[in-house]
């Protein structure tokens, strides 16, 4: 009897399988699994959609993340009895003295520079200065820089660390706030390292002028880079390489916290070691309270325990939500600082060649630290920097700081963008399948049921109205950071996109390249557009999260539901409204486009060359697809 | 030249046989006059020490601290330089970050300079590999390896092993680069057994994990102990606020705190040592090993390791050993000396010298053709390569 | 690149609105000069992805240098390119950087015209409108376009490939083989082609994808046309070494292909494998690497045995993926060469993923490249990780190209029935 029982895993497999023959099986099995899937489609579609935002939304949850740690076994911080004292702080007081006489004696920056320049001279450390002129399209600036070196008493010189100061401030992002106890500080500072033998590297001290200029200038020296449009002297002194760098930025009375900025140009982030690090050292070894930004806790301190009147009172006191709310204001700041490519101060302008800075900023208020506590966290963070063996590269590059001490990795945060850009790609991808068949009623009198046919895409025309509308980026960024547009008529900007939303339309609306038994271009265009618009956004992802965020919110939802159907009136408009998607920042925020193009003319900040290469194109090909047949 | 050796064993088989019976306890008279000086004696009759801090690096200060102290102990009790081997990866006293050039302290109020101004470090920087540890303690020596940097041990020798860096389950990593297991440690002490390299050895192991170095070892008279169990972290005790980092390993620092109590002539055991530094806060469990080890801990004296304490064992004079020993010391100089100048200067000189002759006209030779020939050379094979396609081309 | 598989699609675009083929090639080459003469090479020069230590510039004009300064270019570790070249550089071709510049546009444009060639040979025409996207999808493609900017000498080797090809096309085959010759002495991995080409020279070069038979060319003939090969092989061995005076070149050119001694970053999944792996397996996964990519010349060439010249185009897709010291234009050359074969494109399954597939990886390997080495903030792995969907990239092309080859001998599925592979 039982060897006439088949075995389990015949058993088994027939039930899998079933029985017949294999191959119609396979074939219906995956032509049942293609059509739940083309069935499921925009279900899964909407799922990703929908993931993606929300998970955008939960980023700041309080409960996403971790605690800061230092993974660098070399740093060792807080570990040092500091030195520096009241007397030092004196001394402080009297290079501000001196300062403040300079600041208000009308001086040149040349002259101001040179003053600098004597000081350290007095000090007796290599000392210099440097002019520069940036040649801008939009606003040139120039300044002279002075510097100083302290060389490792006891190593060759081959590695350095840096500590600088902008003669701005970036409390206004340098409109005119100076700087005046960073810059007094680091002459002081020089003056107390002076008296230690113990750094392994020099130590490059920096008072830059301007705001980010001058420091743009310095480096691209340093580090021998042309720029163009830039004019600048050759370093007269020059050191090892640079590993890491301090920003000190103090221009007010007094201090209640001390701010960590840390965004580099074009979304490059510092190691989060030296952010730990200096976290730590401020916090054990000074006694001051660390922030991110210029943002107080309310938790920490009642006085800016303000309420926003947007959130109901109940809700505010609720400790979850008001967490949310804390870190929502921060990572918002750090998005936009990221998603700009600007950098969130001078420390930003070290990333672009690979140096790991931050900025010190003390927050402006009638006490209670001051000299004597930046000193305290400078002189152990010196220490710690010191203690470096090879570059910092334990710790997390890429990271989202939720609030000080606590942050989001790269897999808290990075699937939200990748999801979206998924479901852009999968809805691509079902255009390009929508574009390659089409429903045609039977041919066969005996079979009247509709048959699926299919048909060619009109590749070739496709790709070449997206080249043209990149060609057409092109010319707009150029024209627009052509010196005649850009500094002189302003109002010519309305005329100009007019004209290039026009000039689009005619060229395109017109044509009929619509062929029997061709898809359709709208549909192949749509396609094609979206699958390239998510390309772009997951690639961004890794080199700038919050750009590819941004984009991902911009472009995600409007790319999807364009569609050439309906009247002519009703595709004008929508043809409009990507036209606005795609330009209109231009007309809104004229200043905030001439800021983008001074970035990129003299910080290189490719952000607009970005927008009008790839994001424009992008947009625009989305209304293109309205209109075309 | 068997004969000597032949009573050379007798001799040891005769002194192990009176160790054996002692302990058996059978016979209460025997016990008696063997205890009756003073309690059991090593059989050795010299003293070594091997000192290897493994790591390199600033913030490891705390690994050369340890080695260095314990460099200062046993050199306090006696053993002289000759008789220390001592291995240390990294230079943190001409560190250029520490504030106190020159000097290795190990406690924060520094009134001990470990480094001090008679120091001799054998092996250090790159040379501290586990090859170099492995060498010394084998004897596998290069024969221009000087004396000083050889463990010249006999099997008379008490050895007094000590190793700090970082370690993990088994192993100790050197220089970041590198392992030494408890295996090639293990195998080591073997070979040392049985190329009678040594009496006794006492092994200690300041590293995380230090109590799985010594957990593969095999050969007799080892007494192995060690700062953590399997799994445990060893931990720094202190911190100098000036120096910047940690200065000394807990469990060390606490050896060599006990040991400061010591001198040539205590009697303190060894039990006394590992009872005391269990009693403290290390955050570890130190472990020891005493089922290899022949004699009783609670017997066992400290200066029988660490310092040059040893039996002076006067031999009567029958002629035949005295000369034996004359002559092995005799041929064993004979040998050294002959192994030091096998590479002497002259030698090298000679044997590099009488390369380039041979060598220099075949280059220059060359060298003349191609600056000649070269461009011509070039034309010919541009010129053949030319006539193969236009005679392909052609056919 | 692969959006240009459905250009049958639009066949429809009037012949009319085309330039012929002299204008194209006059217009995209003067268009390419000019890229060509700007400072562009100093941005790519440096290009991981673009030139390997095998076909770099820089090093080919070291060792020029040292070569007319008398010292054995060979005696170092840094010249790897083979002494005809060397030879061919110290004489013939320019040695001024824009001069190169103007060689390497030019060697592509001549590249391009082959491509033409072997295009109307293969379909038996004397030309049409189709012609120009030949041209243009030769030299258009980005994965070529790029390299012969950076003056990669694959650039060179690459339309040495074609020129074998197209007079295996025409029969001749004395001087296919010893252009085959040649190449190989430029890059050993050439070799892989040779079956095919062999097998090309001995039947026509015309589609036989449809009507798959058994090759009419005898054994003996074979060994014939490989002697002559080995006899080429054996004549430029002998120029090399009258070039370089005794034999050291061997191991610095063929034997770093074999020995993989520089382990840069590229393209390919060589060197990551090897930064990677153990002294001790070296010998042994070297072995297994070389002899991986030999393995597929038997089967493809015995499958493809009706049509030769889709079995060559095969076997250089295949090297594009797998060689060692890989760069762009490995792939570049077997994508552009899909052009010629038009009859695959409605059997092709999954053109689009391809297509977004070496979107994705052309984009992320630059990007990845400045990460890890300029930016500092990555690692190896995440170049790494883009050279696998890279391979992964050329692997779909690849697949998707031996399944339309033998899926079109099937024809055209009806509605009521479906073919799938066993």
């Amino acid at each position: 009897m039982e060897h006439k029982q088949p075995s389990l895993l015949t058993r088994l497999k027939h039930k899998i399988r079933g029985s017949g023959d294999v191959n119609t099986k396979r074939v219906q099995r995956r032509l049942a699994l293609k059509r739940t899937l083309t069935d499921k489609l925009p279900k899964i579609i909407f799922c990703l959609f929908a993931t993606g935002y929300l998970w955008m939304l939960l980023i700041p949850f309080p409960h996403l993340g971790r605690t800061t740690y230092i993974d660098e076994n070399a740093l060792q911080p807080s570990q040092v009895n500091t030195y520096w004292d009241w007397a030092d702080v004196h001394i402080a007081d009297q290079y501000l003295g001196l300062l403040e006489q300079i600041r208000d004696g009308n001086y040149t920056s040349k002259e101001r520079a040179e003053w600098l320049n004597m000081e350290f001279l007095k000090l007796g450390l290599t000392s210099s200065t440097q002019s520069y002129t940036f040649l801008s399209p939009v606003t040139g600036v120039n300044g002279t820089n002075a510097y100083a070196i302290l060389p490792s008493a006891r190593h060759s010189g081959t590695e350095a660390m840096v500590i600088s100061a902008s003669w701005l401030s970036r409390v206004d992002e340098g409109a005119g706030t100076v700087n005046i106890r960073g810059v007094s500080f680091v002459i002081a500072l020089a003056r107390f390292l002076k008296r230690y033998s113990y750094w392994a590297k020099d130590i490059i001290f920096v008072v830059s002028d301007g705001y980010l200029d001058g420091m743009q200038a310095w480096l691209g020296a340093y580090h021998g880079i042309q720029q163009k449009g830039l004019e600048r002297e050759p370093l007269q002194h020059s050191s090892g390489v640079i590993w890491t760098a301090l920003n000190i930025d103090y221009p007010g009375h007094s201090f209640s916290n001390l701010g960590i900025f840390f965004e580099g140009i074009n979304g490059r982030l510092p190691n989060q070691d030296l952010i730990n690090s200096l976290e730590r050292i401020a916090r054990y070894t000074a006694g001051v309270p660390v922030t991110l930004y210029d943002h107080i806790d309310p938790r920490e301190n009642s006085l800016v325990n303000v309420e926003y009147a947007w959130v109901p009172r109940f809700l505010y006191s609720n400790p979850i939500i008001k967490a949310y709310i804390i870190r929502a204001r921060n990572i918002l700041r750090q998005l936009k600082y990221q998603a700009t490519g600007r950098g969130s101060g001078v420390h930003g302008l070290f990333h672009q060649h690979r140096i790991d800075a931050i900025t010190i900023f003390g927050l402006p208020a009638q006490g209670p630290h001051g000299f004597h506590a930046i000193g305290k966290t400078v002189e152990s963070t010196l220490r710690t920097m010191n203690n470096l063996l090879e570059r910092l590269h334990a710790s997390f590059f890429f990271y989202i700081m939720a609030e000080r001490g606590w942050f989001l990795k790269i897999g808290h945060y990075l699937p939200s963008a990748i999801l979206i850009s998924v479901a852009m790609m999968f809805q691509g991808l079902r255009k390009w399948v929508d574009a390659g068949w089409i429903e045609v009623d039977g041919t066969e009198k005996s079979d009247p049921s509709r048959v699926w046919v299919r048909r060619t895409r009109p590749v070739l025309p496709v790709l070449a109205i997206m080249i043209l509308t990149h060609m057409s980026g092109l010319v707009l960024f150029v024209s627009l950071s052509s010196t005649w547009l850009s500094t002189n008529t302003y109002w010519l900007a309305y005329p100009f996109l007019v004209l290039f939303a026009a000039g689009i339309y005619v060229l395109f609306s017109k044509q009929t390249f619509a062929r029997p038994n061709e898809a359709p271009l709208s549909l192949t265009l749509k396609a094609l557009n979206l699958c390239f618009a998510s390309t772009v956004i997951s690639i961004i992802a890794v080199l700038n999260f919050s750009l590819s965020a941004s984009l991902a919110i911009i472009l995600g939802i409007p790319l999807s539901v364009s569609s050439s159907k309906g009247s002519t009136l009703s595709r004008l408009v929508r043809y409009l409204t990507y036209t606005y998607l795609s330009i209109g920042w231009r007309l809104h925020a004229p200043a905030l486009a001439k800021q983008l193009l001074w970035n990129w003319h003299v910080l290189g900040v490719w952000l607009a060359p970005f927008v009008c290469i790839v994001y424009v194109p992008i947009v625009m090909q989305a209304g293109i697809s309205c209109i075309i047949d | 030249m068997l004969l000597p050796s032949f009573l050379h064993l007798l001799l040891c088989l005769v002194g192990l046989l009176g160790v054996a019976h002692a302990s058996n306890a059978n016979d209460k008279r025997v016990e008696d006059f063997f205890e009756r000086n003073e309690s059991p004696t090593s059989s050795h009759t010299n003293n070594w020490a091997v000192l290897v801090c493994s790591s390199r690096y600033w913030f490891n200060y705390r690994h050369m601290a340890n080695a260095l102290g314990m460099y200062r102990t046993v050199k306090r009790l006696g053993i002289p330089d000759s008789n220390i081997i001592l291995m240390l990866a990294d230079d943190a006293s001409c560190n250029q970050r520490n504030k106190f050039p020159g000097s290795v302290y190990a406690h924060p109020d520094r009134q001990l300079d470990l480094y001090g101004d008679n120091i001799e470090v054998d092996y250090r920087g790159y040379e501290v590999t586990v090859e170099n540890l492995i060498r010394v303690l084998t004897g596998r020596m290069d024969p221009s390896v000087p004396r000083s940097k050889r463990l010249l041990t006999d099997e008379r020798s008490n050895i007094f092993v000590y190793l700090t860096g970082h370690g993990g389950n088994e192993f100790l990593k050197f220089q970041d680069k590198e392992e030494i297991s408890a295996f090639d440690l293990a195998d080591a002490f073997e070979q040392m057994h049985q190329k009678k390299r040594y009496n006794e050895i006492l092994f200690m192991a300041d590293t995380c994990q230090a109590n799985t170095l010594f957990s593969q070892f095999y050969s007799p008279n080892i007494l192995a102990t060690g700062s953590s169990g399997l799994g445990e972290n060893s931990y720094s005790h202190t911190n100098d606020n000036d120096i910047g980092v940690a200065v000394i390993d807990a469990y060390t620092h606490f050896v060599l705190e006990y040991m400061e109590n010591i001198n040539k002539t205590s009697d303190n055991s060894l039990q006394d040592l590992f009872s005391t530094v269990a009693t403290k806060k290390l955050g570890s469990n130190p472990g020891v090993r005493t089922d290899l080890f022949g004699r009783p801990l609670a017997k066992t004296r400290i200066t029988d390791f660490f310092g040059n304490v040893a039996q002076v064992e006067v031999l009567p004079p029958t002629g035949h050993l005295q000369t034996s020993a004359n002559d092995e010391e005799d041929s064993y100089l004979a040998s050294s000396d002959m192994d030091n100048k096998q590479p002497s200067l002259p030698h090298n000189l000679t044997s590099e010298q009488s390369l380039p002759p041979s060598d220099a006209p075949w280059w220059s030779s060359l060298s003349l053709l191609i600056q000649d020939w070269g461009k011509t050379r070039a034309w010919v094979a541009v010129g053949s390569l030319g006539l193969c396609l236009a005679w392909t081309l052609s056919s | 690149m692969l959006e240009r598989l459905n250009t049958k699609q639009s066949s429809s675009l009037a012949s009319s609105t085309l330039p012929n083929l002299p204008l194209t090639l006059l217009a995209l080459g003067s268009l390419k000069i000019w890229i060509a003469l700007t400072d562009v090479y100093d941005a790519l020069k440096r290009s991981q992805e673009l030139s390997s230590p095998m076909s770099s510039y820089s090093q080919l004009q070291e060792g020029i240098y040292l070569f007319e300064h008398g010292i054995n270019p060979y005696s170092g570790g840094s010249v790897r390119h083979s002494p005809l070249l060397l030879s061919l550089f110290t004489t013939l071709f320019p040695k001024s950087r824009r001069a190169a510049s103007v060689f390497w546009a030019l060697s592509d444009v001549l590249g391009a015209w082959i491509l033409v060639q072997i295009w109307r040979a293969r379909q038996n025409v004397k030309g049409g409108w189709r012609d120009t996207l030949v041209a243009a999808s030769y030299l258009l493609n980005p994965y070529l376009f790029l390299p012969s900017l950076a003056l990669s000498t694959s650039t060179l080797e690459n339309t040495l490939i074609l020129a074998t090809i197209l007079l295996a096309c025409r029969g001749r085959a004395a001087p296919s083989l010893l252009l085959l010759a040649f190449s190989t002495h430029l890059s050993l991995n050439s070799l892989v082609i040779l079956i095919p080409v062999v097998l090309l020279l001995l039947s026509d070069p015309h589609s036989h994808l449809a009507s798959p038979q058994p090759s009419k060319a005898t054994l003996k003939r074979i060994g014939a046309l490989i002697g002559t090969f080995v006899f080429y092989i054996f004549v430029l061995g002998s120029i090399s070494t009258l070039v370089v005076n005794n034999l050291s070149w061997i191991p610095q050119t063929w034997g770093a292909t074999l020995t993989l001694p520089d382990l840069q970053p590229n393209t390919g999944l060589w060197w990551y494998f090897f930064t990677e792996m153990f002294d001790h397996f070296r010998p042994f996964f070297l072995m297994v690497f070389t002899t991986h990519l030999l393995i597929y010349v038997a089967p493809i060439s015995i499958k493809f045995q009706y049509d030769p010249l889709y079995a060559t185009f095969i076997l250089l897709g295949i090297l594009g993926t797998f060689k060692p010291y890989a760069t762009l234009s490995d792939p570049g050359l077997f994508f552009s060469m899909i052009a010629i074969f038009p009859e695959i494109y409605s059997y092709l399954r999954h053109p689009i993923v391809t297509a977004l597939l070496h979107l994705h990886a052309g984009l992320l390997m630059p990007l990845f490249n400045h990460i890890w080495l300029s930016q500092g903030t990555g690692n190896a792995n995440f170049f790494y990780a883009t050279t696998l969907v890279f391979a992964c990239a050329n692997a779909a092309g690849l697949v998707d190209c031996i399944w339309a080859g033998m899926r079109l001998a099937i024809g055209q599925s009806g509605d009521k029935f479906e073919v799938v592979q066993e």
